[in-house]
């Protein structure tokens, strides 16, 4: 068995006098798509972005890939790191296919060509194959991929609709190929329909491409759907841990048994 | 009507001389405004990352901004004499302050959800600056840009009182030699001046909304 992907070692988070996280521990192993659940304000942004480095323990230690993320270089750790953040976050003097570019433009990667519209139009049908065997991503490949036209390249943010963004934001953070997915409610300003749509694309891409993927949100029916493994979390402390049927057959207290009751 | 005739027969008597005073007064406000405009940029720049300084500086900024612009040139005689360099340094300084502030509240105020995106996707902080801050700042710091170079072009008709070039000298001399229709020929062109520069950079900050899709 491989070694876990992401550890979190007894993390203690404070603001102040708040406790965000405390005795936070987790072991996230390679292709598990983690999902993080709990009421608002609970510190479930507060766990994701230890991982990526944004936030630093007051005590305890979070490794990815064996290294300790105080240790090692936060830049080059991100850009290996797919990062939805909540709230989406374009880049609002970018066109969707800059946007996607980012991660791949910070490092210069080689081959990775942006859309031509105008081109792409005759070819809807994109290999994923393709899009990992290098050296030539194209931001139409992820277009397609999460769901989207590829005329739209050219538009900027404030011409899409909400869910269009997301889409855009989860092709942002595909883009640089990265083997851990960090998503932040990637699907909370859309339609259930749509929201489903998403979450079935998400799982079509995860067992195509297998990342390993922390997704937090607040949806309990969205976690159980999506999570290999279901984390519920409560005022910052890991309440239960355990795949769908560990969680509704086996609720670790009240607050579970009430979370999972209509389901 | 009188006035105007004169005002027309000063520009065809002596075309030569306004020529060379317009040209001055282009030389010496571009000057002030080309040394505002990168040090204003740069100072906005480094207080944009530190809020505690920015305090002081806008504040140091704002006070130097209320000294009445001849109480200035007067100050700065004892330091830098009189003539060109005087009248270039108090321009800088006045230019300096739409500059600051500006460039500052262009990057302070961009939604802090982008910027944390960047850093999260592995953004240095310089890349930060050059690819995300500066870019959603532009707007502003051209909108600074532009009143600045406004008022820099008429500010710049004082500069005759210190001793300096530009189109204030026909102002001045029409004042002191009683012609009037020569201070307004000076006026005109300063007046002009200001017009069409504020409308090229008017035409920038057009284009720009154009590509950013904001009109
Ligand atoms: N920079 C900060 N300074 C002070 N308190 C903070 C800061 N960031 C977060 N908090 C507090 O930490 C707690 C956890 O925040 P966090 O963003 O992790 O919650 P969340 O579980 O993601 O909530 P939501 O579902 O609403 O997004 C909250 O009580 C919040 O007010
Ligand atoms: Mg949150």
């Amino acid at each position: 068995m491989d070694k876990p992907v992401i550890v979190f070692e007894k993390v203690a988070k404070n603001y102040g006098e708040t406790e965000v996280l405390s005795d936070f521990s987790l072991e996230v192993n390679r292709g598990e798509i983690i999902t993080m659940v709990g009421r608002s304000g609970c510190g479930k942004t507060t766990a994701l972005k230890l991982v990526n480095g944004l936030i630093k323990p007051d005590s305890g230690d979070v490794y990815v890939e064996g290294r300790r993320v105080a240790d090692c270089d936060n830049t080059e750790l991100r850009r290996n790191i797919g990062y939805v953040i909540q709230g989406v976050g374009l880049f609002p003097h970018m066109t969707v296919e800059k946007n996607i570019a980012y991660v791949p433009s910070l490092t210069h990667k080689k081959g990775f060509a942006l859309a031509n519209p105008r081109a792409e139009r005759g070819r809807s049908q994109f290999s994923l194959k393709g899009l990992f065997s290098p050296p030539k991503i194209e931001t139409a490949q992820l277009l397609s991929i999460v769901g989207l036209e590829p005329d739209l390249a050219g538009r900027y943010p404030s011409e899409l609709s909400g869910g269009q963004r997301q889409r855009v934001g989860i092709a942002r953070a595909i883009a640089a190929q990265p083997d851990i997915l960090l998503m932040d409610e990637p699907f909370g300003a859309v339609d259930e329909i749509t929201r489903r749509a998403l979450q079935d694309e998400l799982l079509r891409l995860h067992s195509e491409l297998g990342f390993t993927i922390l997704f937090v949100t607040h949806d309990i029916s969205e976690a159980l759907k999506l999570g290999t493994r279901i984390m519920v979390m409560e005022s910052g402390r890991v309440i239960q841990v355990g795949t769908a049927d560990e969680i509704i057959n086996n609720p670790a207290n009240d607050f579970v048994r009430e979370l999972v009751g209509g389901n | 009507m009188e006035l105007i005739k004169a005002i027309i027969n000063i520009y065809t008597t002596r075309g030569s001389w306004f020529l060379s005073l317009l040209i001055e007064h282009i030389r010496l406000t571009a000057t002030a405004i080309l040394i505002a405009g990168v040090l204003g940029l740069i100072i906005g720049i480094l207080i944009s990352e530190r809020q505690k300084l920015a305090t002081i500086v806008i504040g140091i900024c704002n006070v130097c901004y209320t000294v009445p612009s001849i109480a200035l040139f007067g100050l700065l005689i004892p330091f830098s004499g009189i003539g060109n360099k005087t009248a270039v340094i108090a321009l800088s300084i006045y230019a300096l302050m739409p500059m600051v502030r500006n460039t500052y509240a262009g990057i302070t105020s961009i939604d802090t959800d982008i910027i944390e995106a960047a850093r999260g996707m592995g953004s240095t902080n310089p890349q930060i600056m050059v690819r995300i801050k500066l870019p959603l700042a532009y707007g502003l710091i051209l909108t600074g840009l532009r009143q600045m170079t406004v008022m820099t072009i008429s500010m710049g008709g004082i500069a005759s009182f210190v001793g300096a070039g530009g189109l204030g000298v026909a102002i001045y001399r029409g004042i002191t030699i009683f012609n009037p229709a020569m201070t307004f020929a000076g006026g005109l062109l300063i007046a002009l001046l200001a017009v069409v520069s504020d409308n090229l950079l008017g035409l920038l900050e057009k284009q720009y909304k154009r590509k950013r899709r904001m009109t």
